[in-house]
Order: structure tokens, then sequence, then C-alpha cells
């Protein structure tokens, strides 16, 4: 167990930083290997948010990971950099919320452990916030997120070039990080 | 909408946010720059520069001011990341301020008795306070601006931290102006305008570099 999860570790580290040199591929399994992880911490602390409430929380963890992950440095140990963007994450949403939460600043290794439960997790916020970037942000972000297109395809369905289609995106997704701060504060 | 939807998004949104250390380095140097040219052109140079390095104990300024900006330079490259801010060490800046207040106290010790009201306040008290905080804008700015792009889980002090950094480069750059000579007068003066650089600083940086 404890060497299947250190290998989990070191895989993260792989990811990451295939991830921060471009490859897609490699940035969505590191994001679908960490969840469960995150989902875990949330759930741990936050019952009373109900489940739709936690993955919102999930959602927003996730959110500041992508938006920060530069601050990572490649060779860096993962788990320290993600335990301490999950845990000013969720303080904050928790807090936001108006609930007190209390997360040792030190004492990670205990925290990070999957959540065994299954993985339904429709969460509340995030469609109704995708819904107020406007109109064509909301469609690429639905259209690669929903529907699975690539960057291409949703660039020929909009007509626009791919570049456009990346650009739109990025600021879609800085756009949710800063709606989401400003709806549920 | 289910996080496995959240991800394929995040996943082929490949544009990286930018590193603070770029921006936080040139950015300051270009500050210093701004600093020594806005004093310039108000309120000049002192007209023996070579004066303000002469008396050691006068000259200090520059050293406690210069060991403030480096431990905080140090402090905020710790700050921009996350896994840092929780456990950086302030005990270098409790060095700094016990080393003031000693070449204060040596100072008042020293003083005959007829001339401390002149040590202390000096002619140019009010200059001072009004002239740090001033020149420390721009450094603050970018200080902000590239812990911004960082990942600070300690706002608040790293705001604080980023007004003692730009308000210690502030003070050496304002010291090449300023002729009064007792540590009385500038750990007093030079210190309040840093101490109040600090404080908004903190207060700015508690709402600016939150995300």
């Amino acid at each position: 167990m404890q060497v299947e999860r250190a290998m989990a570790m070191d895989d993260w580290a792989d990811l990451l930083a295939a991830a921060n040199s471009g490859d897609a591929r490699a940035y969505e399994r590191f994001l679908l290997s960490v969840t469960p992880v995150l989902r875990g911490i949330v759930r741990a602390r936050g019952h009373s948010l109900g489940e739709a409430g936690c993955e919102d929380v999930v959602q927003d963890v996730l959110l500041a990971i992508h938006l920060k992950r530069h601050t990572w440095t490649v060779g860096a140990p993962v788990r320290p950099w993600l335990y301490a963007i999950t845990r000013y994450k969720v303080i904050d949403a928790f807090r936001a919320r108006g609930r007190r939460i209390d997360l040792p600043l030190e004492d990670y290794s205990a925290e990070l452990v999957a959540d065994p439960g299954p993985d339904p997790t429709e969460a509340a916020d995030m469609a109704r916030l995708i819904a107020m970037l406007g109109e064509r942000s909301a469609t690429i972000v639905r259209k690669i997120g929903l529907e699975g297109a690539t960057v291409a395809e949703t660039g020929q369905s909009l007509r626009m070039s791919e570049g456009a289609v990346r650009v739109a995106l990025h600021r879609a997704l800085k756009a949710l990080a800063v709606l989401r701060k400003r709806h549920v504060e | 909408m289910k996080t496995g939807t959240l991800i394929r998004a995040l996943a082929a949104d490949t544009a990286l946010g930018r590193r603070p250390e770029t921006l936080l380095l040139t950015g300051l140097l270009v500050s210093v720059g701004v600093m020594l040219l806005s004093l310039w052109l108000t309120l000049g140079f002192r007209a023996d520069l070579a004066g303000a390095i002469g008396d050691p104990l006068s000259a200090f300024r520059f050293v406690l001011a210069g060991s403030l900006a480096l431990i905080s330079l140090r402090l905020i490259r710790d700050l921009t990341r996350p896994e840092r801010a929780g456990r950086v060490r302030l005990w270098p800046l409790a060095v700094v301020l016990a080393a003031a207040l000693a070449v204060m106290a040596w100072a008042a010790l020293t003083t005959p008795p007829e001339a401390f009201r002149m040590a202390l306040f000096g002619k140019t008290a009010v200059i001072c306070l009004i002239a740090i905080p001033l020149l420390s804008l721009v450094p603050v700015a970018v200080i902000m601006a590239a812990l911004r792009r960082g990942a600070t889980t300690a706002p608040a002090l790293a705001g604080g931290v980023a007004g003692l950094c730009g308000g210690g480069l502030a003070a050496m750059v304002y010291a090449l102006y300023c002729t009064e000579k007792s540590p009385l007068f500038y750990v007093t003066w030079y210190g309040l305008g840093i101490i109040g650089v600090t404080l908004a600083s903190a207060l700015i940086g508690a709402r600016l570099l939150r995300w």
C-alpha cells in the first residue's frame, strides 16, 4: 500500500512535468488521478455541504490547480505543492459558505488518501457560472468538456482558428475562476 | 456539471501562466532606476554624496534598509510558492530591527542633551514621511504584480513583506537626498515610513493577492 502510493506520487511528478511542457493527455491523466484524492480531503471535512456542495469545492480546487500549475517546479515534490493549494482553496470555499474548517498545515500524508467511494459527482455551481461567461466562451467550454470535442473540431464548428479557440478557452477558464470567487462570496 | 467535464476542458487548455521570478527581478531593477530618477527630478541628491557614507554611524542606514530589502526579497520568492508560504522564517527581520534599535540607543546615549531634540526631529521629518511611501509605490506595485503571478497562500503576509521590501528600497534611495545624520532621526522617521508602507501593503495584499 505504502509502496503503491509512493509510486503513484512519482507518477504525479512525471505527469505534471509532461503536462506543463504541453502534453494535454498527460495533463488529463494527472487531473483524473488527483481528483479522487482531493475529493477524499473535501468529503472527510465537509459532510455538511452535501455531495454536490463538496463537488463544487473539488472543482474550485481543480480550477485553482489549473491556473497555478506553473508555480510547481520540475523536480520539486508534487504532494506538498498540491496539498498547499488544496488546503488554501478548501479553507476559502468553506469560509465563503459561512463555515469554518480546520486543516492541519503540516500533516498532509494522512490527508492524501483517495476516497474509496463511488464517483457520481454532479456539482451545482459550475454549469450556472459557465452560462454567465458569454455565448462564445460558454460554447467552447461545453463543446470541449461535455462533448469531448478537440480544439481543432471546436474551431471548425465555430469558424475560429485553433489558436483563437485556445486563447478563448484559457481566458474563459480564468474568467470562471474570477466568477466563482465573486459568486460564492 | 460533472467533474470529468471540467477536467476535459482544463486539459485542453495548454496555456501556462508565467512564473513570477523574471518580473520580480527585472521589475525591481527598473523600479530602482525610476526611484533614482524621481528623487533626482524632485528633491535632488545631496550635494556631498560622499558625505552620505563618510560617517559610519550615519551610513549604517544603508546597511539597515538594504538588508531589510534583501531579506524581504528572499521571503517574497518563497511566498510566491503555495507550499512555502505557510512556513517562511521571519526572524532575520527581527535581527534587523534589533540592530536598528541598538544603533538608535547608542546614539541616544552619546548625543548631548541639548542636541537631542534636533538630532531626533531634524528639519526634514515630514518630507521623509512623504517621500519614502511615494517612492515605494513603484517597487511595491511590481512586487504585488509578481506575487499575483505566483500562488501565495498567505496574502496579507505576502503584501506586508512586499511593503517592507519596497519601503526598504525607497529608504535607501531617499538616503541619497537626506542630510540628517543621527540614527535617532533615521531609525525613527525612515522606520515609521517603512512601517506605514508595510501596513498599507498588508491590507492591500489581503485583498489583491487572493486567488
